[in-house]
């Protein structure tokens, strides 16, 4: 009590409370603490390093060692004080015992005899019971003789339904060999059918649930399965356990594979949808270009700009699809829009969003610095948005060549897989697809196009 | 009826829709002493600064501007309330400067500029650095007033020119200007023809994978066919 009161910080109620303590002690005890409690623990510091400096005594703590108490040293251990009491050699009957066969065990002399008590343990199993007319109207079978249920009933009796031993003990002479499951299914059978016809049920056949009579019913033909599959399991050679590894090893393989290509496949048509998006914007950027600063420099630009696209279209010869289609969606990157309020520097608009990773950030600037363009350019309105689109054009650009290797590598690897299936033909991979890096500037978009529409550089080989 | 605040923190002080630009000009002059100075080791003396760029006085809508130097420098941290927003010193070493500018409303944040102060030729030429030729390093920028509070607006909106002569620069800025946007430009148009290139590459890549992948499945159904047309 005094204790949460004190970390609390609650001053003690003078003496009205009535405690063994105060009254052993009376007065002096209350004056102890009285004078303990002038010594305040200074604000900050912890209770617990003040307990270690003032004990309620307000003593410091010794500084010679003063151990001078028995402590461990006491030799001999003070155990019960009771007196002892006596044991004696007793000879008692186990009454799970028919035999009154006498055994003798220690036992204290005090106590009266009792029944022995692991007797109880002694759990005997009801085994149902038949008379001759209740055999013939209800158990009659094919497969089983009467004499022959009469000894599966008798074994079950004395070996407590352990079939493994009643199975071992079967009379082989009289009655054919039967498995341990035929047995079980006879005698189960009988149990769920005498059950239904008596008006006793017994326990360990017949459980009561809500109300209803529930029929152990034994699947002697699952149980033969299963056991036949665990004999098989058990009797496999090395060879083939081996064999079974390395199978599973290669299914995993393949699904990984798998997985992975219908990840790439994925990202390929993501991939292939950007773009288109992305020369979207570029086709109708030219409107948006026209409405906008009126300096000499953007004026240039634009005709310069309006003349590549110009070219660029009727090379291309694809069709220039509807302006509603048009939406600024992916090119790249995305640059963060312009906040709300405030003031802000133009060069914070070209600053890369964090998304972008550092290996990428990397082959952008390289690509810049082929162009011998300034990666940190002077920023004016103008130049921060195509310098940003600039950008953003690059990373898609980068991402393209990288999805097209993985391809051109996927059609190498199937082109393998062809060749291996069909020995002495090859396909064609055509030839555009190959060598990126070197020859985009050299061919004309034209000649591209033309492969395209014609599959025949495949389908001739074949 | 209750009016808008005409200035304050809230939002309803702000003017909605309106942009100002102010374009500055900040970044260091440095001139090479010829040796390094006896006392302290010094071999330069740089100025750093932060001008407008068009001939107006920025001091009616800028507080102060504070430039935090290397911290060798005995009192690091130099605060300039009044144009020229200017520091000169002598050192002997390149470093990155702290440029903070802070406005007349302290609802509009103060924004910050990064110079790397440079005092050597790069790069490096060769023999000792002439002595008494000044070396400019300076950048644009533009700060950019995105819905200015009213006072704000009030103070960009009158501002004085800074002198009556002309106002000019040591670096021709419209030129970079139309130069870096003319490549820029430029290298987009050539981008976007690479991407749609690739992008009619990677169709016709799709299309080879698909196909091949037919033969394939052809192959794997029916390798009776196969035989006989090997044959």
């Amino acid at each position: 009590m005094t204790d949460i009161l004190d970390i609390l910080d609650i001053e003690q109620p003078s003496a009205s409370e009535v405690t063994r303590d105060s009254i052993i002690h009376g007065d002096k005890n209350k004056k102890k603490y009285v004078t303990a409690k002038t010594v305040r623990r200074p604000e900050g510091m912890h209770r617990e390093v003040f307990a270690l400096l003032y004990n309620d005594n307000k003593e410091l703590p010794p500084l010679l060692p003063t151990d001078t108490g028995k402590g461990y040293k006491q030799n001999k251990a003070k155990l019960g004080m009771r007196k002892a009491r006596k044991w004696v050699w007793a000879p008692f009957t186990n009454p799970a015992r028919k035999d009154n066969a006498v055994f003798h065990h220690w036992k204290r002399a005090a106590d009266e005899a009792k029944e022995y008590p692991f007797a109880q343990f002694n759990k005997q199993v009801s085994i149902p019971s038949y008379s001759e007319s209740e055999y013939n109207q209800y158990l009659k079978s094919e497969d089983w003789s009467q004499a022959e249920t009469d000894h599966l009933m008798d074994l079950c009796q004395r070996f407590d339904l352990r079939f493994i031993v009643i199975h071992d003990r079967w009379d082989r002479a009289a009655f054919r060999d039967r498995s341990i499951e035929d047995l079980k299914e006879r005698y189960y059978n009988i149990c769920g059918i005498l059950s239904k016809v008596k008006t006793n049920p017994w326990s360990n056949t017949v459980t009561l649930v809500n109300g209803e009579k529930r029929v152990y019913h034994y699947d002697a033909d699952h149980e033969r399965k299963r056991k036949e599959q665990l004999k098989r399991l058990f009797e496999r050679t090395q060879e083939q356990i081996d064999e079974e590894q390395m199978l599973i090893a290669e299914l995993k393989k393949i699904e990984a594979r798998k997985r992975e290509r219908e990840r790439k496949t994925q990202d390929l048509q993501k991939l292939i949808s950007r773009a288109d998006s992305g020369s979207n914007t570029l086709n109708t950027g030219n409107t948006n270009d026209v409405s906008n600063t009126p300096t000499n420099a953007a004026n240039m630009s634009r005709r310069h700009d309006r003349k590549l696209h110009k070219k660029k279209l009727s090379s291309q010869q694809r069709p220039v699809r509807a302006l509603e289609a048009v939406t600024v969606e992916w090119s790249g990157i995305k640059f963060p829009e312009a906040r709300g309020t405030g003031v802000w520097l133009r060069s914070q608009r070209m600053k890369l969003p964090p998304g972008v990773g550092q290996r990428k950030t990397k082959a952008i600037e390289q690509e810049l610095r082929l162009m011998s363009i300034d990666i940190a350019p002077t920023p004016t309105e103008a130049i921060c948005k195509h310098f940003n689109e600039l950008r953003s054009d690059l990373a898609l650009a980068l991402d393209l060549k990288n999805a097209l290797a993985s391809c051109e590598f996927e059609l190498q690897a199937l082109r393998h897989q062809y060749e291996a299936l069909n020995p002495g033909k090859t396909l064609t991979i055509p030839p555009s697809i190959c060598n990126t890096s070197t020859d985009v500037e050299s061919k004309p978009v034209g000649e591209i196009i033309d492969v395209v529409g014609s599959p025949s550089a495949v389908n001739n080989t074949i | 009826m209750s009016l808008p605040t005409d200035f304050g923190p809230d939002s309803g002080g702000r003017v909605k829709g309106l942009v100002i630009v102010k374009a500055i000009v900040y970044g260091n002059v440095a001139r090479y002493f010829g040796k390094k100075r006896e006392e302290d080791g010094h071999t330069h003396q740089w100025t750093v600064y932060v001008k407008p760029y068009k001939n107006e006085d920025m001091s009616t809508y800028i507080k102060k501007v504070h430039f935090k130097l290397h911290e060798s420098y005995a009192n690091p941290n130099r605060i300039v309330t009044k144009p020229p927003y200017e520091l000169t010193e002598t050192g002997w070493g390149e470093f990155e400067i702290v440029i903070k500018i802070y406005f007349h409303d302290p609802n509009e944040r103060p924004v910050t500029l990064y110079h790397i102060l440079k005092l050597f030729q790069s790069p490096v030429t060769e023999g000792t650095p002439q002595v008494g030729r000044v070396l400019v390093s300076e950048s644009y920028e533009e700060i950019v007033f995105q819905e200015p509070t009213q006072l704000m607006q009030h103070l960009l909106n009158n501002v004085k020119p800074i002198t009556n002569g002309p106002w000019t620069h040591d670096t021709d800025f419209e030129d970079k200007k139309e130069k870096t946007l003319e490549k820029i430009v430029s290298a987009q148009g050539k981008v976007r023809n690479e991407i749609s290139e690739l992008k009619d590459k990677l169709h016709l890549a799709k299309e080879t994978i698909a196909k091949f992948k037919d033969e394939i499945a052809k192959l794997q159904n029916n390798p009776a066919s196969n035989l006989l047309s090997v044959m």
